[in-house]
């Protein structure tokens, strides 16, 4: 493993040469017509006080338009053939065992399938996994071995005809027979898959340099013997030698912590769950042999990747490939159709489908049996306090997660969940590990919160207890210990702008249900006998972003003042297509006449990429830099709490350009009008007094313009009238100088700037748009983050705090959310309705993790093929205290605060502060997750 | 050869359907996806458990019901009248949406979905829920409990529930006769 690594970084790029590739969003053109009615985008889509009336797929998804890629067969996609052939999965539930072949006899004679696929089919025709590292080594389980994972599929079966698909499929559903097995061997899992270690000593005050940080040092990478890790061996020879001498420092100072201080060592648990997304996995592929062409209809998260992957995949078989056409509807995930195996085993059933469109769509069985999970983690946490102040010393924590039988992101979520474990505390003295293990249980990914959930709820209910012992308010010895700004966090970077979360604590003591707690629980339970009664604190702040973001943009008006924007970004439910929308709108005045989303082709960003933003030296990139077209990245998978700010971020860099090279000019040009410079010349009016709203053009007093007779005279001038920008980050954004004509050599936040010039430019200008009509400008002077930022982890936060309250039925066990409260500081709201939505999601979820859902991991497990919603719990709308709950938002610091992400962050404080509700309820202390009412008969009796 | 089957007619979104030739073994909500083409009714657990496949039964004295079409057999649905989420919202003749029904205006005013995968059945659970309190106004105040209990057997992911619920809440209180002071 390459030791500069990062979050979700592990796939190299493999573009494969020769072969083009197209991604589109499918149901854009069929969301448009609807979208044409009544009410639609544009004057009537926002109110008055400039806020959408409703999110810009509402119409779609409310009247059962065909939108998720799930909806899609082939007779609705444009120039497929029409017959439809459906394929499923036959998989192994059996990890010691060797696979000896399927038996399909319980199917009769016309039930047998059309085409059945095997493992050795897939070698003789050269089909392989792309990127076995992380997919793992074979599709399906090879004759004679023994499967890596359980669940792993051992045969695709295809049917031209969709009833007897239907009948076969049931036939053998449950069907053990189906799969023959032979001999007994030992469980066959891929090798660990990393281990890693994050330590730092500051130095003696939090603004004074570390002593030992990742950032300033090394990220310390641990060998697998087995299954036990071998750390570097500490000394000072190096970064990562002096990395290990400062963890035994630490390990020592806990060790000889004595009276005045408080050393509280706790183990913790954090469950496997499937993230139940609505839409299960599902994918349509269709390969035209004549023309060598792979169309995909595809449900993911990452269809940039999927294109690209599935093009290696068959340029490296027999099967002929000129192009890639990969079409995607709108799809839901929470992460685990971000960079999952599914989509290639539906291009392996394409690739077979002799000439004709190939379905492969879970059912919910199935998506639980291969779904990708979210990790278990189990930690063994220690933290040192200072009995009189409060102050957290030095805190340690050793995690270690079960991956499943694949890689995937694995190894990553395992050191995220180690870089968060801090939680909102300042930790003068550190020392976070995690091992990420291979096992054969169903493989584990991408799924919502990425490792932090685990490891934040685990130091917010120590923290619970560390103020019990301490017989302190547990909010207090948070504000004592709070992380603030400009502090160094674990890793010794220095998160982004503002911390507020001081203010947050502030307002959580002064809530009522914090307040009248103990009040409260004596009537409660003297009115209840048999409940206990109890409130939970917990407060979390969450990264966003993967440390290598990138986003191309649009924005131009016609002559006529009709706006258009197109974009990268594709719609995953959180309402990204309406916050980008907005967001121009924010800065330009109105929003765009037009958008379109996903958008592939990009002529006017004649750019080169390597895509290697994580593992490439400093050398290289420095070197490569010098090229004004390359980039380390093209664009980003839809994913990590991304679109609000990333994605924004070039919006805004796209709508202020217009603004800064369009619309102040041709604005000063019709106030200038006239004999002794018309109305503007009396007045000195500044560039910073424009004021684009509500579709007029204003400023220091001049008469009021519209948007249209602005963009006419941007036109007759033929200044720039539209604007593309590429951008990228890496945890902090990319910057380069471009020379604009008329404008000369300015800085901006993006590394890639073309523009196009009005109608009535000059020829001299016009002869510059020859990338697809637009004028590509070169930069200069680039500057990309340096490599080592990618050990900062995380410099992107943003907060949420729970107040949760229950009432524990001491005779069954239950637990009742009889209320919540959140409060939560995402910078600023750009659709206050969509922000709450996510919240309110977000808590449902996070209750799920706390009280109800836990997949075991083995044969009991998912990958038996037994798992549904019938036997795994989801919170329904009478576990979420639905007329109850309530939260609270705090206002920007200024209107020019960025919005934050908040997809992941959402989700985490609410499990903790249930768990320290249930304490403070029960007076008995829970450590696994999650907590059920077993657990709490058991500890009661 | 093809498996057994049995000649099926029904009314779907006021549209004669059939008689066409449909195995017996065939759930409603694949006669719905690969025979119609209708695929608003989206299979969530196949089990009968998550109710976003729902559809509405128009009965014969005017009642609606809701059903569940991943665990209902197409043939229980011989002779019926049934609506999807594709025949909720009023058409014009070339299926262009003109007019959205209360529930769906409500819930798309409320931002109550995010994906949308569960929407088509929470509007029709809502809108057999309002049919039922045409016939069986609620007190103001059991309003939410019977709000909940109604759409309690329904399973979203993305927000919680909270804007689908009070989205409801709001259409009752403005339809006349729904609700009792």
């Amino acid at each position: 493993m390459a030791a500069k690594v990062s979050r979700r970084g592990f796939l190299k790029g493999s573009a494969v040469a020769g072969v083009s590739i197209t991604v589109s969003s499918l149901p854009l053109s069929a969301a448009a017509r609807l979208l044409e009615t009544p009410p639609r985008p544009g004057a009537d889509w926002l109110d008055s006080t400039g806020q959408p009336r409703y999110r810009l797929d509402a119409l779609a998804k409310v009247t059962g338009a065909k939108t998720f890629s799930r909806d899609y067969r082939a007779q609705n996609l444009v120039d497929w053939p029409a017959e439809q052939s459906h394929a499923f999965m036959i998989h192994a539930t059996k990890a010691d065992r060797r696979f000896e072949g399927v038996d399909l006899s319980v199917l009769d004679e016309d039930l047998q399938p059309d085409r059945l696929v095997l493992h050795e089919d897939l070698v003789a025709d050269g089909i392989a996994v792309p990127n076995p590292d992380f997919f793992g080594d074979v599709f399906l389980v090879p004759k004679g071995e023994t499967p890596r994972l359980l669940g792993q599929p051992v045969a695709l079966l295809i049917y031209h005809d969709f009833a007897l698909y239907d009948e076969a499929k049931r036939r053998l559903h449950f069907e053990e027979g189906a799969v023959v097995y032979g001999e007994k061997t030992a469980y066959n899992p891929p090798p660990n898959y990393g281990a890693s270690r994050y330590v730092r000593i500051a130095g003696e005050r939090p603004e004074e340099e570390d002593r030992y940080s990742p950032l300033k040092d090394a990220v310390i990478y641990g060998s697998f013997q087995g299954d036990e890790v071998e750390w570097p061996a500490a000394g000072d020879k190096d970064a990562v030698a002096r990395g290990m001498a400062a963890a035994a420092e630490i390990e020592n100072e806990m060790e000889k912590a004595g009276e005045g201080t408080l050393l509280l060592e706790r183990n913790y648990f954090s469950q496997s769950i499937d993230a139940s997304a609505m839409e299960a996995d599902n994918g349509n592929v269709w390969y035209d042999e004549k023309n060598g062409v792979l169309h995909l209809m595809m449900a993911t998260q990452s269809p940039y990747h999927v294109a690209e992957v599935s093009a290696k995949l068959v340029a490296e078989s027999r099967f002929a490939l000129n192009s890639i056409d990969l079409k995607t509807g709108y799809t839901v995930g929470y992460g685990t159709k971000d960079h999952n195996i599914f989509p290639f085993f539906c291009v392996v059933a394409g690739l077979y489908g002799e000439g004709r469109p190939v379905r492969l769509a879970n059912d919910r069985f199935e998506q639980f049996q291969t779904g990708l999970k979210r990790h278990p983690f189990w930690m063994e946490n220690r933290m040192l306090v200072d009995r009189k102040t409060g102050k957290i010393r030095a805190m340690t924590g050793h995690s270690r997660t079960d991956g499943g039988g694949r890689a995937n992101f694995s190894f990553s979520v395992s050191f995220v969940g180690a870089t968060a474990a801090q939680s909102i505390y300042y930790l003068p003295k550190s020392d976070f590990s995690a091992k990420a293990f291979a096992s054969r249980a169903v493989e584990a990914g991408s799924t919502r919160g990425y490792g932090t959930l685990q490891t934040m709820s685990a130091t917010e209910m120590m923290i619970d207890e560390v103020a019990e012992l301490l017989d302190m308010d547990a909010i207090e010895l948070r504000r004592v210990n709070v992380f603030k700004s400009g502090m160094k966090n674990t890793q010794g970077a220095i998160p982004g702008g503002a911390m507020r979360n001081e203010e947050i604590l502030d307002r959580a003591a002064a809530h009522p249900l914090w307040v009248n707690r103990h009040d409260r629980k004596r009537t409660f339970e003297a009115e209840h006998p048999g409940r206990r009664y109890g409130v939970g604190y917990a407060h979390t702040h969450k990264d966003y972003g993967t440390g290598a973001e990138a986003a191309v943009v649009s924005l131009e008006f016609d002559p006529e003042g009709r706006l258009y924007m197109r974009h990268v970004a594709h719609e995953m439910g959180p309402g990204v297509t309406t916050s980008q929308a907005v967001m121009a709108g924010e800065i330009l005045g109105r929003v765009p006449d037009e958008t379109e989303f996903a958008v592939t082709e990009w002529p006017q960003m004649p750019l080169e990429t390597t895509d290697e933003p994580y593992t490439m030296s400093q050398e290289e990139e420095d070197r490569r830099k010098r090229n004004p077209r390359w980039t380390p990245r093209f664009t980003s998978p839809m994913s990590a709490t991304n679109s609000v700010y990333y994605m924004g971020h070039a919006v805004r860099e796209a709508a202020r350009a217009l603004r800064d090279f369009a619309f102040w000019p041709a604005a000063r040009s019709l106030w200038s009008r006239g004999i002794g410079g018309g109305v503007l010349a009396p007045f000195a009016v500044h560039p910073e007094e424009l004021r684009l709203a509500g579709g007029m053009v204003n400023a220091g007093g001049m008469p009021s313009l519209t948007f249209e007779q602005v963009a006419a005279e941007a036109h007759r001038m033929g200044l720039v009238t539209g604007v593309t920008v590429h951008t990228f980050n890496r945890w902090q954004w990319a910057e380069a100088e471009f020379d604009i004509p008329g404008h000369g050599p300015m800085r901006r936040p993006i590394d890639a700037l073309a523009v196009k010039y009005g109608r009535q430019a000059s020829e001299d200008l016009k002869q510059q748009m020859t990338a697809g009509g637009w004028h590509f400008v070169e930069r200069a002077n680039v500057s990309y983050p340096p490599i080592q930022r990618n050990n900062a982890g995380v410099t992107y936060y943003a907060p949420v705090a729970t107040l949760a309250e229950v009432s524990v039925d001491t005779a069954s066990g239950e637990v009742t959310l009889l209320n919540h409260h959140s409060i939560m500081e995402c910078g600023r709201q750009i659709v206050p309705a969509l922000v709450s939505g996510q919240l309110q999601g977000g808590l449902a979820m996070g209750i799920g993790h706390a009280l109800m859902e836990y997949l075991p991991l083995y044969e009991d497990g998912p990958g038996n093929g037994t798992w549904n919603w019938n036997r795994y719990q989801l919170p329904r709308a009478k576990d979420v205290a639905a007329w109850s709950q309530t939260a609270e938002v705090l206002e920007p610091l200024s209107d020019s605060d960025p919005p934050k992400g908040i997809a992941e962050v959402v989700m985490i404080a609410i499990v903790p502060a249930i768990a320290n509700a249930i304490a403070h309820a029960t007076g008995k202390r829970f450590y696994e997750l999650p907590i059920t009412p077993e657990k709490i008969r058991e500890a009661l009796s | 050869m093809t498996r057994a089957t049995k000649p099926m007619s029904l009314t779907v979104n006021d549209r004669q359907v059939g008689p066409v030739a449909v195995p017996e073994g065939l759930m409603m909500q694949d006669f719905l996806h690969e025979y119609l083409n209708l695929t608003g009714a989206r299979m969530g657990c196949g089990q009968g458990i998550c109710h976003a496949c729902t559809v509405v039964v128009e009965e014969e004295d005017g009642t609606l019901a809701e059903m569940r079409t991943c665990i209902v057999g197409a043939h229980w649905f011989e002779g019926r009248r049934v609506r999807t989420i594709e025949g909720i919202a009023e058409r014009d003749t070339d299926g262009a949406v003109t007019d959205l029904s209360p529930v769906q205006q409500a819930f798309i005013e409320h931002f109550s979905f995010q994906c949308g995968y569960c929407t088509p059945g929470f509007v029709i659970g809502a809108t057999v829920l309002l049919d039922r309190l045409q016939r069986e106004p609620v007190s103001r105040e059991d309003l939410e409990e019977v709000i909940t209990e109604a759409l309690d057997k329904h399973i979203c992911r993305c927000t919680g529930y909270i804007r689908y619920l009070e989205a409801v809440r709001d259409v009752a209180l403005k339809t006349p006769g729904l609700v009792t002071s």
